[in-house]
């Protein structure tokens, strides 16, 4: 029983490593354009499939890993600058609808691009391998996907917080105006944290299409639960999001193992007693 | 005694008197009303006489020719959006395929098809409404998902137009809406979640496995489907054990959990309804992950749909005791000329091996011919008469169209999942049940 527990609780780690990889493009682009970006779920899903077409055209997993996220950030910046960078003087609700359109054009592009049916690349062959754990197998690449995950973990936390370019993201967060008497060109910041922030998420789906076929439409699904990860873990903290991250992961699948009926209903019950007690989050600033 | 005392009495005897004197009435109404008895007539020389008259008397059918408009115009709804797009394509794919075929050939007494594709995600019954009110569409045909179905059945009554579902598999269609609540307007082509439920569970219980699991999606056609799968192989097989029940939402993209809470059991076989591009994601997952090494059977009743069928290809995972799938057609049953010829056509035009769904749809358009022709006119109630009871020869086979339920009685079997290296997997030992035995039939209290 307890073997079962362990292997489960390492199913949620694997989970939470692409929540963190969505949450945490989600919440710089919050903390530093005040954007809500519906569409970045979109984003996630748009890097599974450009990692196909890479696939398909190269045939080299690492290759496709790498191009597909740095095409979805520089899909991103492009996004940003033509779509969102208008509408940033104006009312939050156009900035919130905007998203949500991308998102939608996204997803319909999708389907003209790449057809109707679910698509996926092989698992690279050094990775179909099981590791025996806890009296069951854990496929090898499972293993690569938290390893990735947390890799990118420490870069973010290297690049806000030890480079110049974090010094400028951070004090456009913290404050716009003071940035820009600072001399600081926010503008390029956006765009930045754009280009990061949608690559994150890239990354996440050209991570996981091997082993989840993607299909127009995925994102939707997604993007709940990125939300619900940003809200527990409240704005502003990145190693906050990437725990919050890890708290949904593990205890939606534990909830899977005990109470399979209602585990989705518990993780939004969670998700509202945090709310309620802590409404900044736990991680968050008040 | 005071006077309101006498007044008292007075009354009462007078509602008394009223009283008696209405159930007299009352009473002599009531048998005045009541039936004749049923008296045997034994009419001997006189019956056959009579028999034999009317017998040779034929009814006069005026000679159909013509429809009175030059057009059919059917709408057809399908899942045009989201995760399940190709299912709609599917039903596009037959319906075209049929209007083609018969437009060709002269139309439906001289009338063309004229068909019109809707989403039915983008709410089905507004979808209904614009296809029948804006578009004057003659006939609805279509609907993938369950949930849709029953919204857009509730107001076909209204809309007073014949709707032919050819996927949405819940039983409450054909059960609840046109047995107990008499949409008559309701008429299904494609097998319900008997196939799914009932007829899976006869083949689970000639395998040797006593305990099963169920990941199933959390809505009407997984829910129900579970249902009939437990309490049929339960009576069966008092011994079968349902050791792990789990529910997965819309979209789910990673069965890592449920199938590692499967493994935490000692579930022997899994039944899953899990279908489309869900299903391939529960099949690529539970590779990896081992679940093939220790689950010895499973049963999917979707699972020779043509997407999965060609999304998996080579790589559909085979169990020891068999991977049993099934559809609500499979192309390779019956083995008939009308079958095989549909297949080549379909094959000529899409270039791929027919889905369920796209024959269904075809089958209902021909449906629609038949009774069209029948009648020679859109009269509702007399093309509805005309389908009721009819058997109408399809690729799928012979299909009757019950009256009581308007739910098509045919069989489609299951089979192993065998690779041959052909285009797509293969199916061996294919396990027929006539549909009479595996059906629920009315008034189904059972």
């Amino acid at each position: 029983m307890l073997e079962s527990v362990l292997f489960q609780i390492l199913i949620g780690v694997y989970r939470s490593s692409y929540y963190w990889l969505i949450a945490s493009g989600l919440t710089l682009i919050f903390g530093v354009t005040r954007v809500v970006n519906f569409a970045h779920a979109a984003f996630f899903v748009l890097g599974g499939y450009l990692a196909f077409t890479f696939f398909n055209l190269t045939g080299n997993f690492w290759f496709s890993l790498a191009a597909a996220t740095l095409t979805t950030g520089l899909i991103g910046i492009v996004v940003e600058r033509l779509l969102l960078k208008p509408l940033y003087r104006v009312e939050v609700l156009y900035q919130l609808l905007m998203t949500f359109a991308i998102s939608l054009i996204i997803n319909d592009m999708s389907k003209i691009v790449w057809g109707l049916t679910a698509q996926s690349i092989p698992i690279p062959s050094w990775f179909k391998v099981q590791i025996p754990i806890f009296n069951r197998f854990f496929p090898a690449y499972y293993v690569f996907v938290i390893g990735s995950s947390f890799l990118t973990f420490i870069l973010l936390y290297i690049l806000i917080n030890r480079t110049m370019w974090g010094l400028r993201i951070r004090a456009t967060w913290r404050d716009l105006g003071m940035a820009e008497c600072l001399k600081i060109n926010t503008q390029r910041i956006y765009a930045l944290t754009f280009l990061l922030g949608t690559a994150l998420a890239g990354l996440g789906g050209a991570l996981m299409i091997p082993v989840s076929p993607v299909g127009p439409g995925l994102g939707d699904h997604l993007i709940i639960t990125a939300f619900i990860v940003v809200v527990i873990a409240g704005l502003g903290n990145l190693l906050g999001t990437y725990i919050s991250a890890y708290i949904v992961g593990i205890a939606e699948s534990v909830f899977i193992l005990f109470v399979p009926e209602v585990d989705i209903l518990l993780i939004y019950a969670i998700m509202a007693l945090i709310l309620m007690v802590r409404p900044w989050g736990l991680f968050g600033e008040k | 005694m005071s006077l309101s005392e006498k007044a008292g009495r007075r009354d009462f005897i007078k509602y008394l008197a009223t009283g008696v004197g209405g159930l007299i009435v009352g009473a002599v109404i009531g048998y005045g009303a009541k039936p004749s008895e049923v008296r045997e007539v034994v009419r001997e020389a006189t019956v056959t006489k009579e028999v034999a008259k009317e017998v040779t008397v034929t009814k006069e059918v005026p000679a159909i020719s013509k429809l009175p408009k030059p057009t059919v115009k059917i709408g057809v709804l399908g899942i045009r959006s989201g995760l399940w797009a190709t299912y709609g394509e599917y039903i596009e794919q037959g319906a075209r395929l049929a209007a083609e075929e018969i437009n060709a050939a002269g139309g439906i007494l001289g009338s063309n098809i004229e068909l019109s594709f809707r989403d039915e995600q983008a709410d089905v019954v507004k979808q209904g409404r614009e296809l029948v009110e804006g578009e004057k569409a003659d006939f609805l045909v279509g609907v993938d998902s369950s949930g849709n179905a029953l919204k857009l059945g509730e107001i076909m009554s209204e809309l007073n137009k014949i709707f032919i579902a050819t996927h949405a598999a819940t039983h409450r269609l054909t059960e609840e809406l046109v047995f107990s609540k008499n949409i008559k307007q309701i008429f299904r082509i494609s097998v319900p979640v008997y196939q799914d439920g009932i007829l899976a569970a006869y083949v689970a219980k000639d395998l040797p496995i006593r305990k099963w699991a169920g990941v199933n999606p959390d809505y009407e056609y997984g829910r129900v489907s579970w249902d009939f799968f437990m309490k049929t192989l339960k009576s069966y097989r008092p011994d079968a054990e349902f050791v792990s029940e789990q529910w997965a939402k819309f979209g789910t993209t990673d069965f890592s959990p449920f199938i590692s809470t499967v493994l935490a059991t000692d579930a022997e076989g899994l039944f899953t309804t899990e279908w489309a591009i869900e299903l391939k994601t529960l099949q690529t997952q539970a590779v990896e992950m081992g679940l093939y090494r220790k689950i010895k059977a499973i049963i999917n009743p979707m699972g020779y749909s043509m997407d999965i069928a060609y999304m998996l290809g080579a790589s559909y995972p085979t169990a020891e005791y068999g991977t049993w799938v099934s559809g609500r057609y499979i192309w390779p049953y019956p083995p008939t000329t009308v079958n095989k010829e549909f297949v080549e056509r379909f094959r000529r035009r899409w270039g791929r091996y027919p889905a369920y769904s796209a024959e269904t749809t075809y089958s209902a358009i021909y449906l629609i011919k038949y009774a069209l022709e029948k009648v020679g006119t859109f009269d509702i109630d007399k093309l509805i008469k005309a389908m009721e009871g009819v058997v109408i020869m399809t690729p799928a086979g012979p299909r009757w169209i019950r009256p009581e339920d308007h739910q098509a009685i045919y069989e489609v079997p299951y089979g192993r999942i065998v690779h041959k290296g052909a285009e797509i997997p293969l199916l061996e030992n294919l396990k027929v049940l006539p549909a009479w035995i595996y059906y629920r039939h009315p008034p189904f209290t059972a």
